[in-house]
C-alpha cells in the first residue's frame, strides 16, 4: 500500500506502524522540538511520545501506536525546521 | 451512560495478565481483560501486526499461541484491545470503578476485583546525545524487528546490560546487519561463583543464552564486557559514539574513551515497572532498586495493600516472563476465589504447586536483577547541557538550578523547572531527574536511602493523554 509522508508517496505494508514505514523509507526524524532539535522514535511502545507526528490532520499523534491505512498523510518535520 | 460490571477486571494482555485471565475463567467468573496495544501479548509474545511484513528473523512462540487461544475460546472472558485505563477509585461495597478509554470498551467498568498485569518498559539512561534519531531502546528495536521486520540501522551499537540486550543484538546479526555489543557488567562479575550457583537448574535459559551467544559470534563485529556508551554526536542523526570503560560502580574511567562509528545505537538497561494504576490506587510499596525501584507490597496470593487488588509480573518487580505468567496465575485464583468466597484452605491447597514454582523462578530472576541493575555512576553521564526530560526540554543544569534555588523534592523541581508536565507524564524522566538532583558524587552506601528521600512525581488522573472527547465520554 502507499502512504504519503509530506505529499510524497511512501511504499508500506499492511499492518505497519507509522514508524515503521517512516524508518523503511529512510526517514528518521519525525519532528522538531519548541528549541529545534531533532526527535524521532525512541521507546518504541508507546511510552515516551517523542516520536509524535501528525496523521490525517491530526497532530501529536504517536508513530510507533498508529497503523498505517492506503492513502494516510503523514506530516513529519522538514528540513527547515517546520513540522 | 456506557457502564458494565464484572468479577474481575485484568488490566495488561501480556503474560502475567493472559494467565490471570485464564486462571480466572477456568473458575468460571467474569472477566474483563483491557490492554493498550492492538494485538495480545505485550511486549513479550508479542506478535506481528501482520504476516506478510514479517521476515524470520525472530521464532515463533507456539505456547504464546496457545494461550492466546485458550483465553480468546473462553466465553466468560471479554477481551478490550487497544483500551487504556486512565483512572481507577475504590466503588461502593468494596468494589473498584475503572474509566476506560477504547473503541469497545465502556467507558467506566465496575469490577469486584483488579488484577494489575501493566508490565514495564525500557530503562532510560541519559547521556549526551541520546535525544537524538537512531538512538532507541531495545524494546524498540525488538519491536520493530518482531513485529515490522524493519532495521534500526546498518551499523548497529548496543549499550546496555543483561538478557535483553543480548536477545535483541543476536536477533538484529541474524537479520543482517553489522552489530557492536557492549555490555556493562564485566567479564569477571558475570562469571563470578554466584553467577554460576544461580544458572544451577536453569537449563531452558543455558540454551538460550548459547543460542544468543552462537548468533553474536557469527555475526558481531565486536563484544566487550565492562564497557558503555557515554555520548552520541550528531545534530540530528548518530554520527559518531563515544564509548568507555566502566568501573565496579558503573563510572566512566577517564581517559579509556574511544570513538566508534554507527549509524543506530541501542540502550538497554533493563526495565522501570509500569505501576501508576497501583500507586493512583494507593498500594502500599517498598524500594528494592534491583527490581525496578518502587514496588508494591504484596501477600502470597500477589494481593496488594487494597482487598481484592493484585499486582503482578513486571509491574510488581522486574522478574521476567516466567514469573509473570506464575504470578498471573495465583493471582487470577485467588482473585476469583475471593469473589467466589471460597474457603483460605481450599485456595491455598490450589495455589501451593504454583507458588513452589515460583519461588525457585523468581531466585534466577532475583540473580538477574543483582547482577544486571545499573550502579550509581551511570546516571553521572549527563552534562550541564544534556536534556534529561525530553518533552519539556529540561536540562541538568535547570535541575540543579532548581536545586540550588531549594527544590528538596522531585515534585518540587517539577513545579519550578516543568519537567515531568509533558506527555510522558514523567515516565521516561523521572528517575533520571532524582539521579540528576542527587550530590555529584554521594556516597554508595548511603545512595538509594537518599534517591528515596527525594520522592517522585505524584500520580494523578489521566495516566496518559486523553482526548477532551473521550474525557467527555468518561
Amino acid at each position: 500500500m502507499t502512504i504519503f509522508v509530506n505529499g510524497e508517496p511512501v511504499a508500506a505494508h499492511e499492518g505497519q506502524s507509522v514508524a515503521a514505514a517512516l524508518l523503511s523509507a529512510g526517514r528518521r526524524i519525525f519532528r522538531r522540538t519548541r528549541l529545534g532539535a531533532a526527535r524521532g522514535l525512541f521507546c518504541g511502545i508507546g511510552v515516551c511520545y517523542d516520536c509524535l507526528v501528525t496523521i490525517d490532520g491530526l497532530p501529536n499523534r504517536r508513530a510507533c501506536m498508529a497503523s498505517v491505512r492506503e492513502g494516510m498523510r503523514v506530516k513529519i518535520a522538514t528540513a527547515n525546521h517546520e513540522q | 451512560m456506557n457502564h458494565l460490571r464484572v468479577d474481575i477486571a485484568v488490566v495488561g494482555a501480556g503474560p502475567a495478565g493472559l494467565q490471570a485471565a485464564l486462571a480466572a475463567a477456568e473458575a468460571r467468573v467474569r472477566v474483563a481483560l483491557i490492554d493498550r496495544y492492538p494485538r495480545p501479548g505485550g511486549q513479550y509474545f508479542r506478535q506481528p501486526r501482520s504476516e506478510p511484513a514479517l521476515a524470520s528473523a525472530v521464532a515463533r512462540q507456539p505456547k504464546a499461541q496457545a494461550l492466546f487461544q485458550r483465553v480468546h475460546r473462553a466465553e466468560n472472558v471479554v477481551y478490550w484491545p487497544e483500551t487504556g485505563v486512565w483512572a481507577a477509585f475504590p466503588s461502593d461495597g468494596d468494589e473498584w470503578l475503572l474509566a476506560l478509554d477504547g473503541p469497545d470498551a465502556p467507558a467506566r467498568l465496575v469490577a469486584r476485583s483488579l488484577v494489575l498485569a501493566t508490565g514495564a518498559y525500557d530503562r532510560p539512561i541519559a547521556f549526551p546525545g541520546w535525544t537524538t534519531p537512531g538512538v532507541y531502546t531495545a524494546g524498540a528495536v525488538q519491536t520493530l524487528l518482531k513485529s515490522e521486520g524493519v532495521l534500526p540501522g546498518r551499523r548497529v551499537l548496543f549499550t546496555g546490560s543483561g538478557p535483553l540486550q543480548w536477545a535483541v543484538a543476536a536477533a538484529v546479526a541474524d537479520a543482517g546487519a553489522e552489530v557492536i555489543l557492549l555490555e556493562a557488567v564485566s567479564r569477571a562479575r558475570l562469571f563470578s561463583l554466584s553467577g554460576l550457583l544461580a544458572l544451577w537448574r536453569q537449563g531452558e535459559r543455558l540454551r538460550e543464552a548459547r543460542a544468543y551467544w552462537r548468533s553474536l559470534r557469527r555475526g558481531a563485529a565486536e563484544i566487550r564486557f565492562g564497557w558503555a556508551v557515554v555520548e552520541v554526536r550528531g545534530e540530528a542523526e548518530v554520527e559518531e559514539v563515544i564509548i568507555a570503560r566502566l568501573d565496579d560502580q558503573w563510572r566512566p574511567i577517564a581517559g579509556t574513551e574511544a570513538s566508534w562509528a554507527a549509524d543506530a545505537v541501542v540502550i538497554g538497561y533493563g526495565f522501570l515497572p509500569e505501576n501508576r494504576l497501583a500507586q493512583l490506587l494507593g498500594c502500599a510499596e517498598d524500594f528494592a532498586p534491583h527490581l525496578g525501584g518502587y514496588i508494591p507490597r504484596r501477600d502470597e496470593t500477589m494481593q496488594c495493600s487494597l482487598p481484592g487488588v493484585y499486582v503482578v509480573g513486571d509491574a510488581a518487580g522486574i522478574r521476567g516472563a516466567d514469573v509473570a505468567q506464575l504470578e498471573g496465575r495465583i493471582a487470577g485464583l485467588a482473585a476469583a476465589a475471593r469473589v467466589q468466597a471460597r474457603s483460605a484452605v481450599s485456595l491455598q491447597a490450589a495455589l501451593r504447586p504454583y507458588q513452589i514454582s515460583l519461588a525457585q523462578t523468581r531466585r534466577f530472576a532475583h540473580w538477574l536483577g543483582r547482577t544486571f541493575t545499573p550502579g550509581p555512576g551511570l546516571y553521572r553521564l549527563a552534562r550541564d547541557d544534556t536534556t534529561l526530560c525530553r518533552c519539556e526540554e529540561v536540562r541538568l543544569a535547570d535541575v540543579r538550578a532548581a536545586v540550588a534555588n531549594g527544590a528538596g523534592s522531585l515534585d518540587e523541581v517539577k513545579a519550578m523547572t516543568r519537567a515531568g508536565m509533558g506527555y510522558c507524564q514523567g515516565r521516561i524522566c523521572g528517575e533520571i531527574l532524582v539521579h540528576g538532583m542527587m550530590r555529584s558524587n554521594p556516597p554508595t552506601s548511603t545512595y538509594w536511602r537518599e534517591f528515596q528521600r527525594l520522592g517522585r512525581f505524584r500520580v494523578r488522573p489521566p495516566l496518559f493523554p486523553l482526548t477532551l472527547q473521550s474525557l467527555a465520554q468518561g
